[in-house]
């Protein structure tokens, strides 16, 4: 069966908190709900991921999650990394996480001027460079 | 498709096969000067509200829909490869606009010795022109595309000043900077085809950072955007979604169209007076290889046996500093910020020949950072220490990036492979490609000296990673320029040896690879070979 059930949610979610666990100050994957709307959202961009995410799942239905995710790195790697991918990817779009990783997404900072001149040439910096001389070597100018 | 007209003229005056970089320069070029053009183009096009980069999801959709290596993306446009024999992937993007949908605008130079590798160091050829003689034409595309660069770099001779000025180096590219002054070493704020100010239409950078992926602003300079409009409104036909399978020869022996197949699944013969093939260093040879015929029983244009041989594909390697301060290492451009040519050049006590162009660039989100964990033991990859991975690495590490020049080998090289075929049952290229000795020892040597630069510049912890094998960027050598029809397969514009109204204009053509991102080369070689084609077209020989 090629569909999210219940079991299957269930057990990435598990999987999903030994992969990414509350520790060192940062949530747990299903504190921030990747195994929900966020897990369908991703398996709807990548529907590539799917087979390989159920493959896993289904393997590990009714084993502790720590080893669910021990056996799969050994036995299938490609189903862990799916699983991997599709939790982590839902972890770091949420926006407490970005928050707590001082992430604001990629940024539109346009220069608000372009034609200032850049400081490492106010400061000296590039003038070294200059000073230095040339780095190429001559070469005939016609064959 | 073509705004002016609705069918293609039965003959064209010349027939483009690629709409990528040279292929855009010579419709635009052709076109504004009076000749009938079809271009047949096998991707469609990419609208720029199709990217992520400035989406949450930018990262999720960067390894798969948008991914380089067209084997992972695995698009009906794109063709397989066979990698099975190579240690480089190569990587590509078919669409209008060709693989500059998806490069970053590194708009490079070579440097004067890069044309004159056997006269200098003594190793495979010297290129039929000189930097001098190719100069103008990097001025000209150099406007034609809006680069911001600054003027003065020591690593070239004097020269025109881009017209734009830089773009801003950032954080990573101050660090950087520092860390080479200290060691008194080389730099220079880097060269992008990326306007830092509006430019011919297109909006100024706003430094998403995800060039690589896509331009969501529709600044940066990809050939879709700086030359097919103009194409357009002169006339060229273009026809996308068009896969080309032969090209054809008159009862003459002069090349009189290309036979492809539409996305009804249809073959096709569109007829043309001229032929150019633009189709990057690997699709170039494949299609002059399935063009065999009684005549040309070797591949078309193949007298020398060398389409396909001399496969360069620029080994990469990168130094990775991590940094106590916050470095907002995710900013753009993306795009490189400074480069180095300080170990550019040969130095025989280094014990091998040539060298490499360094660059910084942003390293991107917290996803993408995880790809490099694949593999490894559980606990190394997650659990706490995917926290303190992400802690350490993210906004506050750069890379140094090395482009390390690859010499020509004939054993590095393009074939078709038996049993692999594209979605329209057209045989696929294979790769046959090794790095070599002298490639070894020039990353182990560069490597070394990216290290200490990044200790110079503070870094607290380093990585390092030797060769990367999805880096196949840069597509060269299998159809290579010079004077010698028993050595080369076109002549210095293009034109090949065998069918006088064949040419090649992409980066097959390189006789060495440098250690440079070549589509600024690519460039400038197309105008001048496009140029000197107008020029002289009351005695080009044309098929009836």
């Amino acid at each position: 069966m090629s569909t999210m059930t219940k079991q299957r949610r269930a057990t990435f979610a598990g999987i999903a908190d030994v992969l990414i666990p509350a520790e060192e100050g940062m949530p747990a994957a299903t504190q921030v709900d990747v195994h929900k709307d966020m897990l369908d959202h991703v398996l709807s961009l990548r529907p590539d991921l799917a087979d390989d995410i159920w493959r896993g799942l289904d393997a590990a239905e009714g084993k502790p999650p720590q080893e669910a995710a021990a056996n799969l790195n050994t036995t299938d790697a490609a189903a862990l990394s799916a699983i991997g991918l599709a939790a982590s990817a839902g972890y770091y779009m949420t926006p407490k996480v970005r928050e707590l990783i001082g992430y604001p997404g990629q940024q539109s900072r346009p220069d608000s001027n372009p034609d200032a001149e850049p400081e490492y040439v106010t400061n000296g910096m590039l003038q070294k460079v200059i000073e230095r001389g040339a780095v190429y070597r001559p070469t005939p100018q016609k064959l | 498709m073509n705004t002016k007209a609705n069918k293609p003229p039965k003959v064209a005056d010349v027939l483009i096969i690629g709409a990528g970089a040279s292929g855009s320069i010579a419709a635009k070029h052709l076109s504004e000067n009076g000749f009938s053009v079809v271009c047949l183009e096998q991707g469609g096009h990419v609208d720029t509200s199709e990217f992520w980069g400035n989406k949450p999801e930018w990262e999720l959709m960067s390894q798969k829909r948008w991914h380089p290596n067209p084997n992972v993306r695995d698009l009906a446009t794109d063709y397989p490869i066979d990698t099975s024999e190579s240690d480089v992937n190569p990587l590509m993007y078919s669409a209008v606009g060709g693989s500059t949908i998806l490069y970053a605008a590194h708009w490079q130079r070579f440097m004067p010795s890069d044309f004159r590798v056997k006269t200098m160091d003594g190793v495979a050829d010297d290129w039929p022109f000189t930097y001098e003689d190719l100069e103008p034409f990097y001025d000209q595309m150099d406007i034609e595309m809006g680069v911001s660069a600054l003027n003065g770099d020591p690593a070239y001779p004097a020269g025109k000043a881009a017209p734009l000025p830089p773009l801003p180096i950032g954080k990573i590219g101050m660090q950087a900077a520092e860390g080479m002054n200290k060691l008194g070493w080389h730099w220079w704020p880097a060269p992008n085809a990326i306007p830092s100010k509006p430019y011919r239409g297109r909006n100024q950078c706003v430094r998403w950072g995800t060039c690589l992926t896509g331009c969501p602003e529709g600044a940066k300079a990809s050939f879709d955007h700086t030359h097919w409009p103009d194409s357009l409104k002169n006339g060229t036909f273009l026809i996308t979604g068009a896969r080309v399978k032969e090209v054809t020869l008159d009862a003459e022996g002069l090349a009189n169209g290309a036979v492809y197949i539409d996305r009804n699944g249809r073959e096709r013969h569109q007829k043309a007076s001229i032929v150019i093939v633009c189709a990057n260093g690997i699709g170039t040879p494949r299609l002059l290889l399935l063009s065999e015929s009684g005549s040309h029983p070797n591949g078309l244009a193949n007298s020398s046996g060398l389409v396909g041989k001399n496969l360069m594909m620029h080994p990469y390697a990168a130094v990775t500093g991590y940094f106590d301060e916050p470095l907002e290492s995710w900013l753009g451009p993306s795009g490189q910020t400074i480069q180095s040519m300080e170990f550019y050049e040969t130095d025989a006590s280094r014990g091998f020949v040539r060298g490499a162009k360094w660059q910084v660039m942003p390293s991107g989100g917290p996803l993408g950072m995880r790809s490099a964990y694949g593999g490894k033991p559980l606990d190394e990859a997650w659990g706490a220490n995917l926290h303190r991975n992400t802690k350490k690495v993210f906004g506050r590490a750069f890379e140094w990036g090395i482009i390390a020049e690859d010499l020509p080998d004939e054993a590095n090289r393009v074939i078709l492979d038996p049993t692999l075929c594209d979605s329209d049952g057209i045989p696929a290229p294979k790769l046959i490609y090794k790095n070599s000795d002298n490639t070894k020892k020039m990353i182990d040597f560069h490597l070394e000296r990216a290290k200490e630069a990044m200790v110079a510049a503070g870094a607290t912890d380093i990585s390092a990673t030797p060769l990367m094998r999805d880096c196949g960027w840069h597509l060269m050598g299998t159809a290579r320029m010079g004077t010698d029809p028993e050595r080369t397969v076109v002549n210095e514009y293009g034109r090949t040896h065998d069918v006088p109204n064949l040419f090649i204009y992409d980066g097959s053509v390189f006789v060495t690879s440098s250690g440079f991102n070549p589509t600024g080369t690519i460039s400038a070689i197309a105008l001048r070979a496009v140029k000197n084609l107008i020029e002289n077209r009351s005695t080009q020989k044309v098929a009836a």
